[in-house]
C-alpha cells in the first residue's frame, strides 16, 4: 500500500512540474536545435552555451528593440526524427529564428521546415558549402565552408611548407572528412602538387600501424600527410606516426583543432602539425579575449572547443540583423541576415556577398611545435 | 457473445479512430501532428515486430534494416526527377521514373519482403540469441552498403528534400492495417502454428507444423511492414541517411513490444503509443530545469520498474476481454 501511494506522489509532483510552462513577458523567441545527448553532444552542448551566453549579454544591455530574447533550447538527442520535431516544435512556438546544430545532416532534416515557414534558419557548426543551395534563400551558415578550410590548408601545404608529394588519409565513415579530402586534392592539382598514395581507415579505429607501413614505403617519398578525421583520431593518428619516427608534417582541418592532439602523443612528439580552422584559437582580438572571458564568468571553465564561440556567433548574427531590420517578422530578418557586411565575430568577420551564401571569412592556420599552438597565418577566400 | 457483436466493437473502434484523425488535423498544431505520426508510424512498427518476435518466438533485431530498404526505395521511387539529376547518378530507368506515393511505400514494402525472404533462409535456421546475433548483422550489412553504394545513396550525406507526403490520412489506414492483418493472423490457424513454434517447437513439429516455412513468412509479413513503415518515416521527417536507422532504434521497437506484452496485439499497440508519447512529455521538463537527458533516465527508470513488477509486459500475451470472442491467449 505505502508503495502506491509513493508512486502516486511522485505521479502527482511529475505532472505539476509539466503543468507549469515557463511563463514571461513577451520575448522575442529564438529556437535552438542541438543534439545534447547522444553522440554529437561535445559538439552541440558547448555550442548551445555559447548561444544562451550571448542572448544573456544582450539582456544585460537591454535587449533587442526594447525585448528580451529568449533562446529555446531543444534537445533532439542525436536523432533525426526528434530533429524534424524539434523543427516543428519551434515553429509551433513562433520563433523569430532558428539556429542550432555541428553537423550537415541534422541541419538537412530541421532547416526545410524553417524555409518552408519562411523563417529564417543559422547553422552554428555545419560546414557543407551546398548547404544554403540545398535549403533555400532562408538558410545561413556561421562557420566558413569546407572548401575553403581545404583550400586554405592545401595552399599553405604547397607554398609555405614546399611539398610537391603529399600523402592523403580519410576517414570513410563521414561525409565532412570525405568532403575535406575532395577540395584538399582538388586545390593539390591546381597547385602542381601530386597525391602520392591515398589511405582510408573509420572512425573508432585505434590501429594505424598499416597506415604508417605505407605511408613509410609511399613512393616518392612524400613531403607531408593530410589527415581528414575528428578529434578522437586527431590525436592518436599524430602519436603513431611520430612514434613510428617519421617527422614530415601533419596538415589537417578544423577537426585537429582539439587539445587531443597535444595531450595524446604528448609535448615532445606533438611537432609540425599545421591545420587550417575558424579563428578563434590563440588568436587575440577583443572579441575573443571577452569571449572567453564572459564564459568562464557564467560557466565556470574556459570554452570547450571552437563551437562554443560559434553559437555565440550564430545568435549574434541574429541579434545584429533583427537590430537593423528593426522587425523581427521573417522575410525583413532574412533580408537583414542576406546584407549582412563585416559583422565582427568571434570566430572572425562574417559578410554574405557570395551567391553561393557561404560566408566570406578568414581561415586560421595553427602550427604545432612541442606541444605549443601558433597561428601562423590568416587566409582569406579569394571571391 | 457472438462473432457480430465482435465485428461491430472493431468497426466502432475504427471509426472512432478517423473521427479522432479528423479532429486533431483540425485542432492541434503541427509539432503536435507530428508527434501523432510518429505514434502511428511506431505502432506499425510495434504491432509488425510482434508479429514475429511475438507470435512466433524469433528474436529479431533486424527491423530497421527493413525500414532503412523500404524507406530508401519509396524515396528513389518518389523523388522529384527534375531533383534526382542534381544530386544522384542513378541508371536511366530509375532517374526518369517518378511514381505517386501509394505505389512507391507498396514497392518498399515489397522490396523489404524479399529481402526478409532473402535473410530469412539462411538465417532462421538459427535460433535465440544466435537468431538475435544473425538479424543484428544484418542491420549493419544494410547501414555499410548505404553508407558505401555513394553513386545510387549518396552515402553518409543521405537523401534530403523530400517532398512531405506522410500525414495522418497515410498513416491511420497503415496502422488499421496492420493491426487488421496482424490480428486475422493471430487467431487463423496459421498464427495457431506460429504460437506453438513459440511455445515448444518440437512438439509443434511433432504435430505436422512446418517449422521453416512459418518462421519465414513471420519474418517476411513483419518485414514488409516494416517497410512501408519506413517510407512513411522518410517521407514524413523529409530526409533520410544511414544513421536514421540504427541499433538504438532496434532497442527502441523491442522495448515497445516486451513493455505491452510480448505476444499481445493491444500489448504492442499501447506500448508504442505510451513510449513515442512519454519522450515528448518529459521535454518541457527538461527545458525548463535546464536538464537535458532526464527524460531518458525516466524512460529508463520506468522500464525497469515494470520489468521487475510485470515482467510478462502490460497485457502479456493475450487481448483485453471485450475484444475477444472468448478468452483466447
Amino acid at each position: 500500500m505505502g508503495k502506491k501511494i509513493g508512486l502516486c506522489v511522485f505521479g502527482v509532483m511529475l505532472s505539476l512540474l509539466l503543468v507549469f510552462p515557463v511563463l514571461g513577458a513577451e520575448t522575442i523567441k529564438l529556437g535552438a536545435l542541438y543534439n545534447l545527448t547522444g553522440g554529437m553532444s561535445s559538439i552541440d552542448a558547448p555550442a548551445l552555451n555559447g548561444a544562451k551566453l550571448q542572448a544573456k549579454l544582450i539582456n544585460e544591455k537591454g535587449g533587442l528593440l526594447g525585448k528580451q530574447v529568449e533562446v529555446m533550447g531543444i534537445d533532439t538527442k542525436t536523432d533525426q526524427k526528434a530533429a524534424a520535431t524539434g523543427a516543428k516544435k519551434a515553429l509551433a512556438n513562433n520563433v523569430v529564428a532558428g539556429l542550432g546544430y555541428g553537423d550537415t545532416t541534422f541541419v538537412m532534416a530541421a532547416a526545410p521546415l524553417f524555409q518552408q515557414r519562411g523563417v529564417p534558419f543559422v547553422t552554428s557548426g555545419a560546414t557543407h558549402p551546398m548547404l544554403p543551395q540545398w535549403v533555400g534563400d532562408y538558410m545561413f551558415m556561421t562557420p566558413f565552408g569546407d572548401d575553403d578550410q581545404s583550400f586554405a590548408i592545401a595552399d599553405y601545404t604547397v607554398k609555405q611548407l614546399g611539398a610537391k608529394n603529399v600523402v592523403v588519409w580519410t576517414d570513410n565513415s563521414m561525409d565532412f572528412t570525405k568532403a575535406l579530402s575532395k577540395f584538399y586534392k582538388q586545390r593539390l592539382e591546381e597547385l602542381g602538387a601530386n597525391v602520392v598514395l591515398e589511405d582510408f581507415f573509420m572512425m573508432g579505429d585505434k590501429d594505424f600501424s598499416a597506415q604508417i607501413a605505407r605511408l613509410n614505403s609511399a613512393n616518392p617519398k612524400p613531403d607531408a600527410v593530410f589527415i581528414s578525421a575528428i578529434p578522437n583520431e586527431a590525436g592518436l593518428t599524430v602519436k603513431q606516426i611520430r612514434e613510428a619516427g617519421l617527422t614530415l608534417p601533419i596538415v589537417s582541418g578544423d577537426g585537429f583543432d582539439t587539445e587531443l592532439v597535444t595531450t595524446v602523443p604528448g609535448d615532445k612528439l606533438a611537432n609540425d602539425v599545421y591545420f587550417s580552422t575558424h579563428t578563434y584559437r590563440e588568436d587575440n582580438r577583443p572579441e575573443v579575449l571577452a569571449f572567453v572571458k564572459a564564459y568562464e564568468k557564467e560557466y565556470g571553465r574556459p570554452p570547450e572547443n571552437a563551437f562554443a564561440a560559434l553559437g555565440y556567433d550564430a545568435v549574434g548574427l541574429i541579434a545584429d540583423a533583427i537590430q537593423r531590420a528593426g522587425t523581427t517578422e521573417g522575410k525583413a530578418l532574412r533580408d537583414a541576415l542576406a546584407n549582412t557586411r563585416g559583422f565582427k565575430a568571434v570566430t572572425g568577420e562574417i559578410s554574405y556577398t557570395r551567391p553561393s551564401g557561404v560566408p566570406m571569412k578568414g581561415v586560421s592556420i595553427i602550427s604545432v611545435h612541442d606541444g605549443k599552438y601558433k597561428v601562423e597565418e590568416v587566409w582569406f577566400p579569394k571571391q | 457473445m457472438n462473432p457480430n457483436r465482435n465485428r461491430l466493437i472493431f468497426m466502432t473502434l475504427i471509426l472512432m479512430g478517423i473521427g479522432f484523425v479528423a479532429l486533431v488535423r483540425s485542432t492541434v498544431d503541427e509539432y503536435v501532428l507530428s508527434i501523432i505520426n510518429f505514434v502511428g508510424i511506431n505502432i506499425v512498427l510495434a504491432v509488425s515486430l510482434n508479429i514475429t518476435n511475438g507470435f512466433t518466438g524469433l528474436f529479431s533485431l533486424g527491423h530497421p534494416g527493413f525500414m532503412a530498404i523500404g524507406g530508401y526505395v519509396t524515396a528513389f521511387l518518389t523523388f522529384p526527377v527534375a531533383r534526382k539529376s542534381m544530386f544522384l547518378e542513378l541508371p536511366p530507368w530509375l532517374a526518369n521514373l517518378e511514381l505517386p506515393f501509394f505505389p512507391a511505400l507498396l514497392i518498399g514494402g515489397v522490396c523489404a519482403g524479399l529481402t526478409g525472404l532473402l535473410v530469412g533462409l539462411p538465417v532462421l535456421r538459427l535460433r535465440g540469441h544466435y537468431l538475435a546475433v544473425a538479424t543484428l548483422g544484418f542491420l549493419i550489412i544494410v547501414q555499410v552498403l548505404i553508407t558505401n553504394w555513394e553513386s545510387v545513396t549518396r552515402g553518409p550525406l543521405g537523401l534530403n528534400g523530400l517532398p512531405a507526403f506522410t500525414n495522418l490520412w497515410w498513416v491511420y489506414p497503415w496502422v488499421v492495417l496492420t493491426v487488421y492483418v496482424s490480428w486475422k493472423l493471430k487467431f487463423s490457424s496459421y498464427g495457431r502454428s506460429m504460437i506453438s513454434i513459440r511455445e515448444d517447437d518440437t512438439a509443434a513439429q511433432c504435430l505436422g507444423v512446418n517449422l521453416f516455412q512459418t518462421r519465414v513468412v513471420a519474418l517476411v509479413v513483419g518485414a514488409f511492414f516494416a517497410g512501408v513503415a519506413g517510407g512513411l518515416w522518410a517521407h514524413l521527417v523529409t530526409a533520410i541517411t544511414p544513421t536514421s536507422f540504427s541499433l538504438i532504434m532496434a532497442f527502441h521497437i523491442v522495448v515497445m513490444v516486451v513493455v505491452g506484452g510480448t505476444g499481445s496485439i493491444t500489448g504492442a499497440f499501447i506500448g508504442a503509443v505510451i513510449f513515442s508519447v512519454l519522450t515528448e512529455i518529459f521535454r518541457p521538463l527538461e527545458e525548463s530545469l535546464d536538464a537535458y537527458g532526464i527524460g531518458e533516465v525516466l524512460m529508463a527508470l520506468i522500464l525497469i520498474l515494470i520489468l521487475i513488477f510485470r515482467p510478462q509486459g502490460l497485457f502479456g500475451s493475450r487481448e483485453p476481454g471485450f475484444l475477444s470472442v472468448r478468452d483466447r491467449s
